[in-house]
């Protein structure tokens, strides 16, 4: 294979505590080489390879590939919206070169063969890596345990019974128990879901807005108990989409109690606020949680800031235009975000002050690869590990087209939005592809 | 002083999104059509040769009635779409029923809902234009321009007035309605009702809220009693409608510690007995009747001129 040498951008890789205009060589599908080129240090390696294709990166940030803790991959079950070749080039698309991809398919992922088929059309795609989450329990049922240790073994990354609370609390203390012994993340459905039968956040605007509201409590009230569960268990929990004020810090107080729990936000939900849904009742601003108030947003933006939300994952969703075209309240929740996940995340918070470079890079890349377990080959530009980068120009300003989404849905809430900050390359396991778009726009 | 007319939507929508000047062309509007009941032939040609559809989703009696009669007085063709036996229930989407329907050449659609926000996606949907008639717990815009109208027949100026609204709010797109339009006018807006049915939030829009009726009874002017709905007991929201009736009913007792000149009014289906008594809702301060008829006039009045701002005219 042929190495690249990507000279003379300015590496943020936070986890190896890096942050400076340097070289990155990758070969063998590997990260070979970080710091500054001399000549003679690449030398006796280019003699041993094919060949060296030279990049010149200057003025561009290199980054770890950008690994995205959700997103729904349609497969199988539900292929007329979206794949998981389809969701691997959006990834790609986004400077994403890591995905777990959720089990809420049809049959869910509960079964070895089940993870098996995600990872055998991760490997035939080759875009980007796609990891699966398996189902907590057999069907998705919340009844019986599925069989987590196979499912582990066979290569599931974390396990969820995604978008469906477990009603049992024994049955979630008990899954939480189990699934700890093979040292994998449970992700519990933040919502408690007798409180969540409504359209949009509860409150002013949805009282204006004349639809059922979805109260902020369901949300702490859900990661509060499973914060509990995580400790008695001895389990690591992942709070997977934290909108609110009171489930930000209930996380912080877990903590503050040594509860192993970590937590992920969306762009979408710091970015954007509920004062949007009632100008139009437009569906692309429909989501489960749904977008939050002014007061939310500022917390979630302060727990990025201090640590407690450690993790932004895109929530990829995609739903066909048929669907997204009906009432509000009729309309099935879900954007997509693959593509979109890395500029809103530069253009929202750290160009506006609200994180640094290095935080922000590490709630994309590093952060996520621990709580998947693998952070030993991912999420840093450490010799050994995967060669997937994320290039992109920090300071290409556009506007986001839905059109030009590779999504094959464009169910984006972003549409029209002015974003500042473009991926122009994504290496993933050392294959180089060019994805941005000339600055035509 | 007359506010010079403004009418430029081909939709009516909501109130909220109504200046205070185009309210005054609504009304101004309807008083002229209003003339019109009174004469012996009840009829102008302002729609003569358009097509109106009343698109119902939910039943309604008065609502589509009052606007079927407004559009045949204006001599529009009137259609009803009977959704019971369409295809509603068939799984066609809200915009493929109307794309087909405006390709037959509906000009205006009246349309009511359970969903709030189903005008405004039939309204980006079709070229035609579109009246809201209610849509889910959002507004109901002409109920709320009839019920300023009656109110401005009693009071004229409404700036000062104060103006309460009795019962659930929270699922109450009437409420929001006159909400909206009483606050462009700078009338002073109490709710009143159980707290699990009114939405604290609207304090933020400067409404007063009270949960104890018998506080305030002397304070306002008018007293807008809203239906309450027996399901709402069933989802836990109040215990029943004898303790609802104790704590927030219209009757003579309350009447008679109110403003002598107080108005008493009602949207109508009205639950004789429950949240207004018998001799209230027929007594000398009701004018739900006034409502009613008032109803017909800012009806012909919204329907002219949205389609007249539609033509360019």
């Amino acid at each position: 294979m042929q190495a690249i040498l990507i000279r003379g951008g300015r590496v943020i890789d936070p986890a190896n505590n890096f942050d400076a205009v340097a070289d990155v060589l990758v070969a063998d599908g590997k990260i070979k080489l970080v710091g500054s080129a001399r000549e003679g240090d690449y030398k006796t390696f280019k003699n041993a390879t094919s060949g060296i294709e030279v990049f010149n990166a200057k003025g561009l940030w290199v980054l770890p590939g950008a690994i995205d803790l959700r997103a729904h991959l349609g497969e199988p079950g539900n292929e007329s919206a979206e794949t998981i070749a389809g969701g691997a080039l959006a990834a790609i698309h986004g400077g994403v070169t890591t995905v777990a991809c959720m089990p809420d398919t049809d049959p869910p992922i509960d079964t070895e063969a089940g993870v098996q088929y995600v990872l055998g059309q991760s490997k035939a795609a080759d875009l980007a890596e796609i990891l699966p989450v398996a189902a907590l329990t057999k069907k998705r049922e919340g009844k019986e345990l599925a069989e987590l240790g196979q499912l582990a073994r066979a290569g599931a990354v974390a396990f969820s019974d995604e978008m469906r609370a477990i009603d049992s609390p024994s049955t979630l203390l008990k899954g939480m128990a189990y699934a700890s012994m093979f040292g994998l993340a449970v992700i519990e459905f933040a919502q408690d879901p007798a409180m969540t039968s409504g359209a949009m956040n509860a409150g002013y605007e949805a009282t204006l807005a004349g639809l059922p509201g979805i109260p902020a409590v369901a949300e702490e009230l859900a990661v509060a108990r499973a914060c509990m569960f995580a400790r008695e268990a001895g389990c690591h929990y992942h709070a997977a989409k934290v909108t609110t004020k009171n489930a930000v810090r209930a996380i912080k107080r877990a903590r503050k109690l040594r509860v192993q729990v970590t937590a992920a936000t969306c762009p979408h939900y710091f970015a954007l606020t509920d004062s949007v849904v009632r100008k139009q009742y437009d569906t692309a601003f429909k989501v489960f949680p749904p977008l939050r108030g002014p007061d939310d947003v500022a917390w979630l933006k302060r727990g990025l800031r201090e640590g407690i939300i450690e993790c932004i994952s895109s929530d990829h969703t995609a739903v066909p235009p048929e669907l997204k075209e009906l009432e509000f309240g009729r309309a099935p929740f879900g954007v997509v975000g693959l593509e979109t996940l890395v500029p809103v995340t530069l253009t929202a918070l750290v160009h506006s002050g609200e994180l640094s470079p290095a935080r922000a890079v590490s709630a994309l890349t590093c952060n996520p690869a621990k709580v998947l377990g693998v952070h030993k080959r991912k999420g840093a530009l450490t010799p050994g590990f995967d060669a997937d980068l994320c290039l992109l120009d920090p300071d290409e300003e556009w506007s986001l087209d839905p059109s030009r989404l590779v999504s094959r849905c464009r169910n984006t809430p972003f549409a029209g939005m002015r974003l500042k900050g473009r991926v122009k390359f994504t290496i993933a396991r050392g294959k180089l592809f060019d994805v941005g778009a000339p600055a035509d726009d | 002083m007359a506010a010079p007319p403004v009418w430029r939507r081909k939709d009516l929508l909501s109130l909220e999104e109504l200046s205070r000047d185009e309210i005054f062309t609504v009304l101004e509007q309807a008083a002229g059509f209003k003339e019109i009941s009174t004469r012996s032939i009840k009829k102008a040609p302002t729609l003569r040769g358009k097509v109106v559809l009343t698109l119902f989703y939910e039943p309604s009696t008065r609502t589509r009635a009052s606007f079927s009669l407004a559009a045949q007085r204006l001599s529009a063709d009137v259609q009803e779409l009977d959704l019971e036996a369409s295809s509603a229930k068939k799984g066609e989407t809200l915009v493929d029923t109307a794309r087909n329907l405006r390709a037959m050449g509906v000009d205006v659609f009246v349309i009511r809902h359970q969903q709030a926000g189903a005008p405004a996606l039939l309204a980006r949907s079709v070229d035609a234009c579109v009246v809201n008639a209610g849509d889910g717990t959002h507004e109901h815009p002409t109920q709320g321009l009839l019920d300023i109208f009656t109110m401005r027949e009693k009071f004229g100026d409404l700036a000062g007035k104060k103006i309460a609204l009795v019962g659930d709010i929270t699922h109450s797109r009437v409420a929001r309605s006159n909400i909206w339009g009483l606050l462009k006018l700078g009338a002073e807006i109490g709710v009143i009702g159980p707290k699990t049915l009114v939405p604290g939030a609207l304090k933020e829009l400067g409404v007063k809220i009270h949960y104890h009726l018998d506080e305030v009874l002397d304070h306002y002017d008018v007293f807008n009693i809203l239906r309450i709905q027996l399901e709402r007991q069933g989802a836990g929201l109040f215990p029943g409608m004898r303790e609802y009736n104790l704590y927030y009913g219209i009757d003579e007792r309350r009447l008679a510690r109110m403003k002598p000149s107080v108005l008493i009014m009602h949207p109508g289906p009205i639950n004789r007995g429950v949240e207004i008594s018998h001799a209230v809702a027929d007594g000398k301060n009701s004018v739900i009747l006034e409502q009613v008829a008032n109803g017909l006039a800012v009806r012909m009045a919204v329907l002219a001129l949205v389609q007249s701002a539609r033509e360019g005219k």
